[in-house]
């Protein structure tokens, strides 16, 4: 309550005086009366042949002046108002992403239990283009800020995709909320964790780590409204929660009443000494999924048609089988209506990783995260020399059904599993700035994949980068990773990578 | 569970929130020797916190969460502006969210809003470097400029915080008279610099060699913000060896390396100035800074 009545003053009241300065303006206009406008024509008429004399004379002057000054400075004008024009264009921003990389393993293995999607998966080999993003913000007016930003995704050899990264409007500081609120509507890189609120070209490494590209399709970015409150102490510490639609796979989808998530954070940080900070957060997002697609791998053309088949295909199936679970079945169970035993039980344990790569999930999801970030400049100066150690760990727990679309003997079928599982992943990063132009830097992941997909075995991945930056804007980047993400099977690659940038650069946050 | 957590977070939040006013002013400086002007005309009706320290480069800050909590709080944030703070500035502007400080508002203090810059480019290109398009915003190293925003902070503090007026005017004054002094001698000492010849790294020392007129020689930085190219420096080498120089002038946070670079192979000696308050140790206050940067000027056109 009491939010209410320290906010609604600051809405109403402005409201207030807008309509009562409204009318006033219009009456110091002075509309002038009947009378005054006869008496005005009089006068007029009684001295017009004077007047339009004196006129005409003084337009022959100005035309005469007007020429000679357009022979003087023939471009000045256009010129001036094309500044004028421009000044209220939204500043832009692009960003080039371009690299080369090589894999030593033919197939990407995946990862087994996560449904990861097109943006998480292995980048092509050779020579490709990277995210590049288009970027345009400005201030509404007073109280409203807005950006939009474009990722261009080339794949090679498949038309260019372009997603709708972030379009959002934010309250600005003079809006006229409570002091250090602030709200963000639209589709945005919520406040999740440290790196998905950041543009993925100012991340320190060429990917991002494994618990984004297996919770997240390497960010979380639904559409929603977001509220942040900075909280007036001496230490830094703020407050935020939001209101999404829950349709981000691969954490929420499929939702069909549009508000079927929400998230709650809270962070602090402070300074150690003069010239080190750190920022810890502890994070919560919170969903319902009705028949959520599954990764690129089965459906790698988009995510419509995977909503498609679930329409199609799975409701009435899956409430038979849901029945049959009800009636105390163990949760384990791995259902099949066609049976035919022999031939699945060799592939047991695969067949439960495929339902959380590749099945619809109906169910609530929620991930918990931490995060910590570290830096220190030993002169003070980050961009001479800084360390920054950061680490996040993800928990994600869901409890719902797993739907298969399996073809047997040219007929689709489906198969349920029901599942209320854990999995969790994290990675700690370390990158060291030697000298003002040198980056050095090194990352571990590690994830669970979900314990009924019976995978045995955790995926990890090492990093190890080095990179050159000539300015602010530009940087060029030579990484090493070494993936054992389907156990057996590694993967060493090599990406030397190019990231720069053009045009407005918004400010980098902590 | 978590529904009702937000609105209660949200509630106690808005029970704390009016207490963070406190009694007297509280003045977010971006440098130091804003920080230092602040001292002398709040003295102690303010409390002045200092982005920075003497010995770090203003372009480059990480907004760090401490950052966003002390301009959440500020009545008034006093930057150099023109651009210095661009990396930095506005995130702490947007995430500590102070209407009051805000640009527009009394809060809001750009010190290059209120002296002549110089510098102002005629042409803005990324290539360029590093530059700032509204011009060079390092202000501070005129004294003229700092009695400018000695009288224009006077009156800002007045307005963010009435009750102390009378004490903002008389400490004013007294700077005034103070400074106004200290200004003639400092002039008079620059009298004896003039002519004298300099290398400068950055383009941060315009405003010194402005009034002390000082004979700029060279610039190691080329392109502002990008780190100086060996045929750059081929070419400073040459033009220091015909025109000669006194000293290669550095700030505390420049690199060392290309002025030692150059000082091996012409014999003109590295003269690091404090740049600031607290750049060098001597230099505690705005008075020292000058004093201490002259005594230093002086020392290498007496060497030389």
């Amino acid at each position: 309550m009491s939010i209410i009545a320290r906010f609604l003053p600051l809405v109403v009241l402005p409201m207030i005086a807008l309509l009562a300065a409204a009318p006033a303006d219009a009456q110091s206009a002075g509309q002038p009366t009947a009378a005054e406008l006869a008496r005005q024509i009089q006068e007029i008429k009684r001295d017009y042949e004077s007047r339009i004399r004196a006129l005409e004379g003084q337009l022959s002057n100005l035309e005469k002046k007007s020429q000679a000054e357009e022979k003087k400075t023939p471009a000045a004008t256009p010129a001036k108002k094309a500044t004028a024009d421009n000044a209220f264009n939204p500043a832009i921003g692009i960003v080039f992403d371009g690299r080369y990389a090589s894999f030593s393993a033919d197939e990407w293995s995946r990862i087994p239990g996560f449904a990861v999607g097109h943006e998480a998966e292995r980048a092509p080999e050779g020579l490709s283009l990277g995210h590049s993003e288009v970027t345009a913000s400005g201030n509404i007016d007073d109280k409203f800020r807005g950006a939009l930003t474009l990722g261009l995704h080339a794949h090679p050899g498949e038309a260019t995709e372009v997603e709708l990264e972030e379009a959002y409007v934010q309250t600005l500081p003079g809006a006229g909320l409570l002091e250090g609120m602030r709200v963000k509507a639209g589709r945005a890189l919520w406040t999740f964790g440290y790196l998905n609120e950041q543009h993925a070209h100012g991340d320190d490494f060429a990917d991002r780590p494994l618990p984004y590209r297996a919770f997240l399709n390497n960010a979380f970015n639904d559409d929603g409204v977001e509220v942040s409150v900075v909280l007036p102490t001496e230490v830094y510490a703020e407050l935020g929660g939001g209101l999404f639609r829950g349709d981000d796979t691969p954490l929420f989808g499929g939702s069909d009443n549009g508000l079927r998530a929400r998230s709650l954070y809270a962070r602090v940080g402070w300074d150690m000494g003069r010239d080190a900070a750190v920022r810890v957060g502890g994070y919560l997002l919170d969903g319902k999924s009705r028949n959520r697609g599954g990764g690129g791998h089965a459906h790698a053309n988009g995510h419509g048609h995977e909503d498609e088949h679930a329409d199609e295909h799975a409701h009435e199936d899956e409430h038979d089988h849901e029945d049959d679970h009800a009636n105390g079945e163990e949760e384990h169970e791995h259902e099949d209506d066609h049976a035919n035993g022999e031939e699945h039980e060799d592939e047991h344990g695969e067949d439960f990783a495929s339902f959380f790569s590749e099945g619809m999930f109906t169910g609530n999801t929620r991930l918990y995260g931490i995060d910590v970030r570290f830096t220190v400049a030993p002169t003070g100066n980050a961009r001479e020399s800084e360390l920054i150690l950061q680490g996040e760990y993800f928990w994600r727990k869901e409890d719902g059904t797993y739907t298969l679309m399996e073809e047997e003997d040219g007929e689709e079928h489906t198969e349920n599993l029901k599942t209320d599982s854990i999995a969790h992943g994290w990675y700690i990063q370390g990158v060291y700035k030697p000298a003002p132009r040198w980056r050095i830097g090194a990352r571990y992941a590690r994830l669970s994949p979900p314990d009924d997909a019976e995978i045995g075995h955790n995926p990890y991945a090492f990093a190890a980068m080095v990179d050159w930056s000539n300015s602010e804007f530009g940087r060029v980047r030579l990484q090493y990773n070494h993936e054992a993400l389907d156990g057996d099977e590694e993967d060493n690659q090599i990406m030397l990578q190019y990231v720069m940038s053009l045009g407005a650069h918004a400010a980098h946050s902590f | 569970m978590s529904r009702h957590l937000a609105p209660a977070l949200l509630a106690a939040f808005a029970v704390v929130a009016p207490a963070s006013a406190a009694a007297d002013a509280r003045v977010f400086a971006c440098e130091p020797e804003w920080a230092a002007l602040a001292s002398e005309i709040g003295g102690d009706n303010v409390t002045v916190y200092s982005a920075t320290h003497g010995r770090q480069d203003a372009h480059y800050i990480r907004a760090r969460p401490s950052l966003i909590a002390q301009v959440r709080r500020a009545d008034i944030v006093f930057c150099s502006g023109a651009e210095l703070e661009v990396g930095w500035l506005p995130v702490l502007m947007e995430r500590g969210a102070r209407p009051g400080v805000q640009p527009g508002q009394p809060g809001h203090l750009m010190a290059a809003d209120h002296v002549e810059v110089m510098e102002r480019p005629e042409r803005i290109d990324r290539s360029l470097g590093d530059i700032h398009p509204t011009g060079n915003p390092h202000v501070h190293l005129d004294p003229g400029n700092i009695a400018r925003l000695a009288v224009e902070l006077a009156g800002r503090l007045a307005r963010v915080d009435p009750a102390n007026e009378e004490a903002y005017r008389s400490r004013l004054a007294d700077f005034e008279a103070r400074w106004g002094a200290a200004t003639k001698r400092w002039r008079a000492r620059a009298e004896g610099l003039r002519g004298t010849k300099v290398v400068v790294h950055h383009a941060a020392w315009v405003y010194l060699l402005g009034w002390t007129d000082l004979d700029l020689v060279a610039r190691l930085e080329r392109i502002s913000g990008v780190p100086p190219t060996a045929s750059h420096l081929r070419d400073v080498v040459e033009r220091v060896r015909t025109t000669g120089a006194a000293a290669i002038l550095l700030a505390p946070h420049d690199p060392v390396d290309a002025a030692d670079w150059l000082a091996e192979r012409t014999g003109v000696p590295v003269v690091e100035l404090p740049f600031t308050v607290g750049g060098q140790d001597e230099a505690g206050d705005l008075f020292a800074l000058f004093d201490v940067t002259l005594a230093l000027l002086e020392k290498a056109r007496d060497r030389s």
